[in-house]
């Protein structure tokens, strides 16, 4: 059977009728140990240039933290979950506290709302750059790549400014947050959303704009809004597609609801509009820093029930420092049985958290999914069809984070 | 007294093929122009690039250090490999991407080690060999990455070799002639380089060159987010230094063909110029600087461009370049009989 080129992507159906004889095609291997993989294997089956099977194989960096988790006090799973993502830190820490509040039915207060809003969006930032770097050297721009990284750099040191910690802030805790934001942070993150402005437009230039990208990306890797539903895919990929639907809008958490912005939505679900959205995402997400800087309400950062157990040394800690100690309770916690969920947007999409207590020092069943585990179908159902030198496009363009799907 | 004019011809030949513009110069070209182009990428992207390698000079000495770790690596010859032509065949291409310079003259007084008055058909032709080897390279490694590798060098290589060719017999139409020392006469005499007298051919001649020397947005048969490293998946030590070092090779002669026939070569240096210093070394310089900013400009599009996947490398070589590269000949044609 003779294939018909059609705008440069053959026809999952005729692929599918292939006569898969064994001579005819080559299995390749790709990963775990290969520039193009990342921590999985990717098995490919080729029909001279076109992939006609891929199978991912994950599991490579399964890190066992639900196991983990279940086995430690409840604020000792804060470190074991932001590690599992760690361009998006803040947001796995706050499915988790956000599952956690819900069962200790207790509410933070606004200021400890906005904060945490303000750390969700800077980490936002930082998870979109380490996606586009990471797709630009996947596309062979080694500059697209060296630029997200560094940009990345500034919106890092505001996280260290506001939390003490680069990546694994560990920031959000119940009831609050640990920090307070300090002298001068106004400032200096204006200056940071000024200088990535100017900075957008270089991105535009060197990658949205480039005929060589625009070649490669463009009706590569489309997924339609039904398939891409019914798949289950979650996030900007999601959002990409057509679909309007972002967690922050649909079910609000931390301080969204009180704040202004839009979801970005691009039309044709290939991977240019991947490409783009997350750059049309920092713009929102400098927006939302702009309007948290402005309109962030005064009080306390934890809530009065966390405030009340602090010992006098811890209180004048906190009226000296703004800094947030851990009352002896929170090693010591015993949450009422019982089960709650929660929804948090991250960078890559949406996290799901389940916590199941059972009235125990530990918790009694710790379960997450993490969106690039609900963007695996991508591989098996997108790239059949492409070339092989797609599958690296669509890999990038997909954000696709082999620890964070493997958990 | 017969012997003496012998021994100076005999200085004179050696000193042109070994030292200048010869092996050592090639050497020297080529672990500068890595450095240039690592650090021209570094300028770009925010970064130092090398620096820790005699830091004093800005690590400029960092290919060479480069050099000695492949020349110490151990050699891995792999299980399932051809052997013999997984040994022989680097070697092979990299000899052979040298070869054409004994055919290109970096200057007027040039004692051509076979005179023939078809240095340029000879050069081309010798270029066309190199991607034979490649191909060699990538089937006996016993690597399907490797394998890939070379089909796509194939491929590339049956798409752009006529745009190359047919560029060249455009200027070979204006300059009336096969070899270099005329046609560079020629663009003195008109006070006219090449790429003024049909910018056409200059343009198919610069993206053939850009095409078969791998660089951006054409490296396609190296593509590491792909396929590893290419051809060169299964080789180690010395031999993955020489088939790195292949490539520049390529560029520079490339660049070298380009200086002469688009650039004007040793121009503003006259023809007629004699001496060691006034015939052989200036004009020689005249033509590797020329060369080496062609050169710098090409690594410089490492910075700006990703890559183009095969099969629209393949196709804007069957439906754009080759039909650019037949009206640089109509325009030769045409100039030719109008002038």
């Amino acid at each position: 059977m003779i294939l018909k080129l059609n705008e440069g992507v053959f026809n999952i159906e005729d692929v599918a009728n292939l006569e898969l004889s064994g001579d005819r095609q080559i299995e390749l291997q790709i990963g775990p140990s290969h520039p193009g993989s990342g921590h999985m294997r990717i098995k490919v089956t080729l029909d001279g240039d076109i992939i006609t099977r891929v199978d991912p194989d994950i599991g490579f960096v399964h890190r066992t933290s639900e196991w983990l988790s279940e086995r430690r006090e409840f604020i000792k799973a804060i470190p074991i979950v932001e590690r599992i993502m760690l361009p998006d830190t803040v947001h796995a820490n706050l499915s988790y506290i956000l599952a956690l509040e819900k069962i200790l039915d207790i509410e933070p207060p606004p200021r400890a709302q906005y904060l945490r809003s303000l750390a969700a969006e800077i980490n936002r930032i930082t998870s979109h750059l380490y996606g586009i770097g990471i797709f630009g050297i996947f596309l062979g721009s080694s500059t697209v790549y060296m630029w997200a990284f560094g940009d990345r750099e500034p919106f890092i040191d505001l996280m260290e400014a506001l939390t003490g910690a680069r990546i694994t802030n560990s920031y959000i805790v119940p009831g609050g947050v640990r920090w307070e934001m300090p002298k001068g942070f106004k400032e200096k993150a204006e200056s940071t959303l000024q200088y990535m402005e100017k900075r957008l437009n270089d991105y535009n230039d060197i990658w949205a704009k480039n005929p060589v990208v625009e070649a490669r990306t463009i009706n590569v890797g489309v997924i339609s809004s039904l398939d891409a539903i019914k798949l289950g895919i979650v996030g900007p990929n999601l959002r990409a597609s057509g679909v309007d639907f972002d967690t922050r809008k649909d079910s609000p958490y931390a301080a969204y609801s009180q704040l202004d912005f839009e979801i970005p939505k691009m039309e044709n679900g290939d991977s240019y509009d991947r490409l783009l959205i997350r750059i049309e995402e920092i713009k929102q997400s400098m927006r939302i820093i702009r309007q948290i800087l402005k309109d962030i309400p005064d009080g306390k950062i934890i809530a009065d029930g966390i405030y009340s157990q602090l010992n006098p040394v811890m209180k004048k800690v906190y009226e000296q420092n703004q800094r947030a100690m851990f009352p002896a309770f929170f090693l010591n916690m015993r949450p009422p049985s019982g089960e709650s969920t929660a929804r948090v947007e991250a960078g890559r999409g949406e996290i799901f958290f389940y916590l199941n207590t059972d009235g125990n020092k530990y918790p009694n069943r710790f379960r997450w999914v993490t969106p690039s585990f609900r963007n695996l179908p991508f591989f098996t159902k997108v790239a059949v069809g492409h070339r092989l030198a797609d599958l690296p496009t669509i890999y990038g363009s997909i954000d696709y984070f082999p620890p964070e799907a493997d958990r | 007294m017969a012997l003496l004019p012998l021994i100076i011809w005999l200085i004179e030949d050696l000193l042109y093929v070994i030292v200048f513009p010869g092996l050592v110069v090639i050497m020297i070209i080529v672990i500068f122009l890595i450095y240039l182009e690592r650090k021209i990428a570094a300028k770009v992207q925010m970064r130092f690039g090398p620096l820790w390698v005699s830091k004093k000079i800005g690590g400029a000495l960092q290919s060479i250090a480069d050099l000695m770790r492949f020349s110490f690596q151990e050699f891995i010859l792999p299980n399932g490999s051809d052997s013999l032509a997984f040994l022989m065949a680097p070697g092979l291409m990299f000899s052979f991407a040298l070869l054409p310079l004994i055919f290109i003259p970096v200057g007027p007084y040039y004692t051509s080690l076979f005179p023939s008055g078809l240095t340029i058909l000879f050069s081309i032709a010798l270029i066309t060999i190199t991607p034979i080897y490649a191909i060699i390279v990538g089937w006996s490694s016993d690597n399907k990455f490797s394998f890939i590798g070379s089909l796509r060098e194939a491929f590339l290589l049956i798409s752009y070799e006529i745009p190359l060719l047919l560029s060249v017999v455009a200027m070979i139409i204006i300059y009336k002639t096969l070899d270099y020392l005329p046609a560079v006469a020629f663009q003195e005499v008109h006070s006219l380089p090449g790429i003024i007298i049909n910018p056409i051919a200059a343009l198919v001649f610069i993206i053939v060159a850009i095409r078969s020397t791998g660089r951006f947005p054409f490296d396609i048969t190296e593509a590491d987010s792909e396929l590893v490293m290419g051809l060169f998946t299964e080789y180690s030590a010395l031999f993955f230094g020489i088939g790195m070092a292949t490539p520049y090779i390529e560029l520079y002669i490339m660049s070298l063909i380009f200086s002469l026939l688009f650039l004007g070569g040793w121009w503003p240096i006259s023809s007629h110029s004699a001496g060691l210093i006034g015939g052989l070394f200036l004009p020689g310089v005249a033509v590797i600087m020329k060369a080496f900013i062609v050169m710098a400009i090409l690594v410089f599009l490492r910075s700006v461009y990703p890559r183009y996947r095969l099969d629209q490398a393949v196709r804007s070589g069957w439906d754009k370049i080759i039909y650019l590269s037949i009206i640089a000949v109509l325009v030769s044609i045409v100039e030719a009989i109008v002038i």
